[in-house]
């Protein structure tokens, strides 16, 4: 099912949830909703399921508004935070239920049923109550219930967050791995980037109710659209300077109290036409920045290893910045020491905007 | 430590001696129940359940007879009907005030709470107007009816109560699963508020039973329930205590073992965890 947001706005009162919201969804596609909590992912997903009713907008199923249609005849299955089982039926009771609202006979429903508990690994636990089985188990059980009418459309409001971190990453892939064998368009609610970018298609970053930028996890990595994207997206997050941009004998430099440098032509070709001196933010992710020699000098403040490398934070002047290193890397905090930007993977933010002056 | 201990007693001293008319009173209610030949008018002579002949017997007051069985089973009918419809009003209603967003909802919700406030008496001539219209006066669903009504705005909120402590999840994913409001509330609301259930019911079921003032204006003296019968009896001449006394421990047995069945009842509503959002 193909999936339209056509200028989607929800308003509670004075709060703007979701703010003019355009997104199209192709079918079979994973997207991700990602933002911080409260930005509007929920509101969102309960105006796509029908829940709520958009202020302005509309909601498009295969090219159909279907603004006015209440949830049950969307097609569409959902898994909710706090998995939502019926806490009086037994598992398989739960996992059937929405077949047995559509009269399908019980020996069909439990075909499906099995079909899905095997695939999802719950056979087990089919005669218990959702009380008997752990939070894993239960959020199984959930995507079971969402899939077993063989949905359209899969909606997942943050289906992660209530696992413990290694449950988390077990399903992360198990759930990435269901949707591409099942092929069934998706969409996945969280504020965890990392969620977002192992597991998504393409990523839709939302912030006060306003999508950011939207695109595939390395297009958000690689080319974020504003310093909102950019501070959001990757572990360490990016570093940001603030700087100026200033040309001098058709070359464009940024320059620091602490640093000048040249940026390379590929950057140059993107901003030939922003007048000089320019307030800019530089923003350079930890890993792109090299320890050893170099023109921009730092002091070594603290050196965190981390196994398959190690996170080194100094000061440049009174600023903070994070490092990636070798995991061979050591060092003494107050240590002086050269560093190098690769030139290629330096971002330029407006410093009044926020805007990415290279997209 | 005697100090410490002298303090712990006072409550009990306290309580011990608001609660001991009490207790009299219903040790004599017992004593007199199953005692005979009663002695200097409290003490039993001899026990027996010779009180209890109305079991068997027709009872007679003035020129009118009946017997205990008629009475006790119109009385159960008519608590009966008044707890049902009690049930199946703030059922419906307390899913739709808990649930439902409309117009006035507050409003509504605020108004029930004045309305439990309205003593019953003084709508009773009101009632007996609308049950003569509507020709139900002096029929016992008529009255269970206008009773009811009197217990609907409190049950209101206490099936609304329930309701709030399902999560909205619950009820989206099963709008999501394909079930109409309709269809959520007695597949999903209902089971998971049975206890709940229990308690309305019982709630409206022993305020019919208490009943007099309503069952004494509204039903004519030909048809009783214990609580007019009891009053008849009370009206004649001779009284006889002991045969009043082991008929009031039957009037009380079903809002006895009801309150029992309450408690527990209560207790069982159900607490649910997980996270919102
Ligand atoms: N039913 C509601 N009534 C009023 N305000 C709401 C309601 N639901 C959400 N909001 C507000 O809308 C904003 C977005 O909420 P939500 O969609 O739940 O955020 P998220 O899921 O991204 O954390 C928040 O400011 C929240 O307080
Ligand atoms: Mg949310």
């Amino acid at each position: 099912m193909k999936v339209f947001l056509d200028r989607l706005s929800k308003y509670f009162g004075q709060v703007k949830a979701v703010d003019n919201l355009t997104l199209a969804i192709e079918d079979g596609e994973f997207v991700a909703l990602l933002g911080p909590s409260g930005c509007g992912k929920t509101t969102t997903l309960l105006t796509i399921a029908g829940f709520y009713k958009p202020t302005a907008g509309f909601v498009l199923f295969d090219d159909k508004v279907v603004n006015e249609l209440p949830p049950r005849e969307r097609n569409i299955g959902m898994v909710f935070q706090s998995y939502a089982l019926y806490p009086h039926m037994s598992v398989l009771d739960n996992i059937t239920f929405p077949l047995r609202l559509k009269k399908v006979s019980r020996k069909e429903r439990e075909t499906k049923a099995k079909a899905l508990a095997s695939l999802l690994r719950i056979e087990d636990i089919l005669e218990r109550k959702p009380a008997e089985i752990s939070g894993g188990q239960q959020q199984r059980v959930a995507l079971a219930r969402a899939l077993i009418k063989e949905p359209g459309l899969l909606l997942l409001d943050e289906p992660l967050s209530n696992l413990d971190a290694k449950l988390r990453v077990t399903m992360r892939a198990e759930i990435k791995r269901l949707q591409k064998d099942l092929g069934i368009t998706t969409i996945l609610v969280t504020h965890d980037q990392v969620e977002a970018m192992t597991m998504a298609d393409r990523i839709a970053v939302l912030e006060t109710g306003k999508l950011q930028q939207v695109g595939p996890p390395e297009e958000l990595y690689n080319s974020p659209a504003n310093l909102f994207v950019a501070g959001f997206i990757g572990t360490p997050p990016m570093n940001f300077l603030a700087a100026t941009l200033e040309k001098r004998e058709g070359k464009f430099f940024i320059t620091t109290e602490r640093f000048c440098l040249p940026l390379p032509d590929s950057v140059t070709m993107k901003i030939c036409q922003i007048p000089t001196p320019h307030d800019v933010i530089v923003g350079i992710r930890p890993e792109n920045i090299s320890i050893g020699q170099g023109e921009i000098r730092g002091e070594i403040y603290v050196v965190e290893p981390l196994g398959r490398d190690t996170l080194v934070s100094l000061h440049i002047g009174t600023e903070i910045i994070k490092v990636i290193a070798p995991p061979t890397f050591r060092a003494s905090p107050g240590e002086q020491v050269q560093l190098t930007f690769s030139e290629e993977k330096v971002h330029l933010f407006d410093k009044e905007t926020g805007k990415s002056l290279l997209v | 430590m005697a100090y410490k201990r002298g303090t712990k007693a006072i409550p009990y001293l306290i309580l011990g001696f608001v609660a001991a008319p009490f207790l009299i009173m219903y040790v004599g209610f017992f004593l007199r129940a199953f005692g005979e030949k009663m002695v200097l008018g409290i003490i039993p002579a001899q026990w027996g359940i010779y009180n209890f002949r109305f079991l068997w017997q027709p009872i007679t007051w003035g020129l009118e007879q009946t017997t205990m069985w008629t009475a006790f089973g119109n009385t159960m009918f008519f608590a009966t009907l008044s707890g049902f419809i009690v049930t199946v009003i703030c059922m419906l209603a307390g899913y739709a005030l808990s649930r439902v967003e409309f117009r006035g909802r507050s409003f509504f919700l605020i108004l029930q709470l004045v309305l439990h406030a309205v003593p019953g008496q003084i709508l009773l001539i009101a009632v007996f107007f609308l049950l003569l219209y509507i020709g139900l006066l002096h029929r016992i669903p008529g009255v269970a009816l206008a009773r009811a009504a009197l217990e609907i705005p409190l049950g209101v909120w206490m099936a609304k109560g329930f309701f709030d402590g399902i999560p909205w999840d619950v009820e989206r994913a099963a709008m999501v699963d394909g079930c109409t409001r309709l269809q959520v509330w007695y597949k999903i609301f209902l089971p998971l508020v049975k206890p709940g259930i229990a308690a309305v019911f019982i709630w409206g079921f022993l305020f019919a039973w208490h009943d007099f003032i309503y069952v004494y204006t509204l039903l004519p003296g030909t048809i009783k329930v214990m609580a007019t019968l009891i009053q008849s009896l009370l009206a004649t001449e001779v009284i006889d205590y002991g045969y009043l006394a082991a008929l009031s421990l039957i009037y009380s047995i079903p809002p006895l073992s009801l309150f029992i069945f309450l408690q527990r009842a209560l207790l069982k509503v159900p607490i649910f965890g997980g996270k919102g959002t």
